[in-house]
């Protein structure tokens, strides 16, 4: 009976969930505050893959960072398994991918893929098998002993991810992680990144300025209005899964497309 | 054609056409001197002169030959800037650390460093001496003040370059300061680290000769103000001045080396 209670307790409580969150900026030439993010509030499920889409300057990063605890809010909280993001982060059970790589260049792939890991304190041995898996994930076991510079942006951003996820995260925050990349190493890069998602059960909360991304990519796409930045709409996007690349050119699809971006031109 | 350029534009030609460019100005000058002063040798020698007198087998003090003398000098000169320069190196990498984790430390700091740079070495070596009281650890230190400057600067720059994004990422691991420094700013600043090893090591070589031409007590500045006041053969002053550059030079390339061998990976270069 408690069992069946927790169960279903857990399967409710959202991840994450976020209420009234306001972030504004101090203008530094003592002008008027820019409100980045207007009283926010938006539960993310366990598992979930949600995209936060919207043109620039709608707070859409802020508020990925928000949830990262690499920003302050000004407002409102921000929950994440009943704590602060401060506690989750503090507990390293973020998985961060940013819009650039970020890669060490003094270290070869494997060692950047490692670096997280030896933060942790987890034991050489488990590295080593740890990164081959991760590496393997992301199709670059060959290119272990390489240095980033070796490497093309595409696979740079794989490195990225596969480092993101190298310390088990429960969530991954990813900010425009594509968005640097040619059309085919991007839809290559959605495959693994959606196989990925599927093997491991994470929660993803995915950045994107790219509608077409976000639809094929998400559970569910919030769309973000600028000045203030604040929640439009969200979009389900009901598509089965697996979803074939060929599923871009389905009615269905190009519906929801549509309906993303009237909810952007309403603004 | 296409061949021909890319010969004369690869590193080794540069440097050869440098070396001949350098031979034939100095023959012009040292052919002009010799028909119009009484003691060429004093104001040009012919390059033929310079090598002849290093093999020349007369002794010049009595127990030396000329390259006997600069030789043995050549020792005491270096090891007295090699100390003067690992010092001057812990002293600026130390001292960079420290005005990066306090920006007081900085504020208070840097405008010292600045003057100190701007005293001209001749001007602060009696005041080395005075404080030391021993003409051969003045040398030592000021061969260490010279090489702290571009090292502590250059790390500092190496240290307030690294991107936010990296830093974040330290910060979303949960990164105490201890591993951001040790995992993030130490090995990102390398290359600037070795940028200011590069330009104190020839000055270090530099300076010490020039303190050394304040005092006797032996090193290649005193025989070189020695052979200046014709107290042995002028060659030996032409040895010196070749000597010094060549090491210089070496200077540069064994930090580039270090370098190599510290950290194997190219840069990106952006």
């Amino acid at each position: 009976m408690n069992n069946m209670n927790a169960a279903e307790n857990l399967s409710m409580e959202p991840e994450i969930r976020i209420e009234n969150l306001s972030v504004h900026f101090q203008d530094k030439n003592g002008g008027e505050p820019v409100n980045a993010l207007q009283k926010i509030s938006l539960d993310i499920m366990q598992g979930e893959f949600i995209s936060l889409v919207g043109p620039s300057g709608c707070g859409k990063t802020t508020l990925l960072r928000a949830i990262a605890d690499l920003q302050n809010p000004s407002e409102g909280t921000i929950s994440v398994r009943g704590m602060t993001p401060r506690e989750v982060r503090m507990q390293k059970k973020y998985g961060i991918v940013f819009q650039s790589p970020v890669l060490y260049d003094w270290r070869t792939v494997r060692r950047n893929v490692c670096m997280p890991m030896e933060l942790m304190g987890v034991p050489k041995k488990y590295r080593t098998a740890r990164v081959t898996e991760m590496l393997e994930l992301v199709g670059l076991y060959d290119f272990g002993k390489k240095y980033p510079h070796e490497l093309s942006g595409g696979m740079q951003q794989r490195v990225g991810i596969a480092r993101a996820l190298a310390i088990k995260p429960e969530i991954l925050l990813m900010d425009e992680p594509f968005s640097a990349l040619d059309e085919f190493t991007k839809e290559k890069l959605h495959e693994d990144l959606l196989m990925i998602w599927r093997k491991t059960n994470k929660t993803i909360v995915f950045v994107t300025h790219n509608i077409s991304e976000a639809v094929y990519l998400s559970d569910r796409v919030v769309v973000l209005s600028p000045h203030p930045g604040r929640v439009s709409a969200i979009v389900d996007v009901d598509i089965p899964r697996p979803r074939p690349l060929s599923v871009k050119n389905s009615p269905e699809f190009n519906e929801l497309v549509m309906k993303v971006r009237s909810s952007f031109e309403g603004v | 054609m296409k061949v021909l350029k890319k010969i004369l534009s690869s590193k080794k030609m540069v440097i050869v056409v440098w070396v001949i460019g350098l031979v034939i100005v100095w023959e012009i000058g040292a052919t002009i001197v010799a028909g119009s002063k009484r003691s060429p040798e004093n104001v040009l020698p012919h390059l033929y002169q310079i090598i002849g007198s290093v093999f020349d087998t007369n002794l010049v003090n009595g127990k030396q030959t000329a390259l006997q003398i600069v030789l043995s000098n050549a020792g005491i000169t270096l090891f007295r800037a090699g100390i003067g320069f690992l010092i001057g190196t812990l002293v600026g990498f130390i001292l960079a650390l420290l005005m990066n984790m306090f920006l007081p430390v900085e504020k208070i700091a840097f405008p010292y460093l600045m003057i100190i740079q701007m005293i001209p070495i001749l001007g602060m070596a009696p005041i080395i001496l005075a404080i030391t009281k021993d003409i051969d650890k003045s040398r030592i230190v000021i061969a260490a003040i010279l090489t702290f400057y571009p090292v502590a600067t250059n790390t500092l720059a190496g240290f307030k370059s690294v991107e936010r994004e990296k830093y974040e990422l330290m910060h979303s691991l949960a990164a105490t300061k201890y591993e951001i420094y040790k995992k993030l700013l130490i090995p990102s600043c390398m290359p600037y680290f070795f940028t200011g090893l590069k330009i104190s090591a020839p000055m270090a070589i530099t300076a010490s000769i020039l303190v050394d031409t304040l005092q006797g007590g032996g090193g290649l500045g005193c025989m070189l103000s020695q052979s200046l006041k014709h107290a042995m053969t002028i060659y030996v002053f032409w040895q010196i001045v070749f000597l010094s550059a060549i090491v210089g030079i070496l200077s540069f390339y064994l930090m580039t080396v270090i370098e190599k061998m510290v950290s194997p990976y190219k840069r990106i270069h952006r």
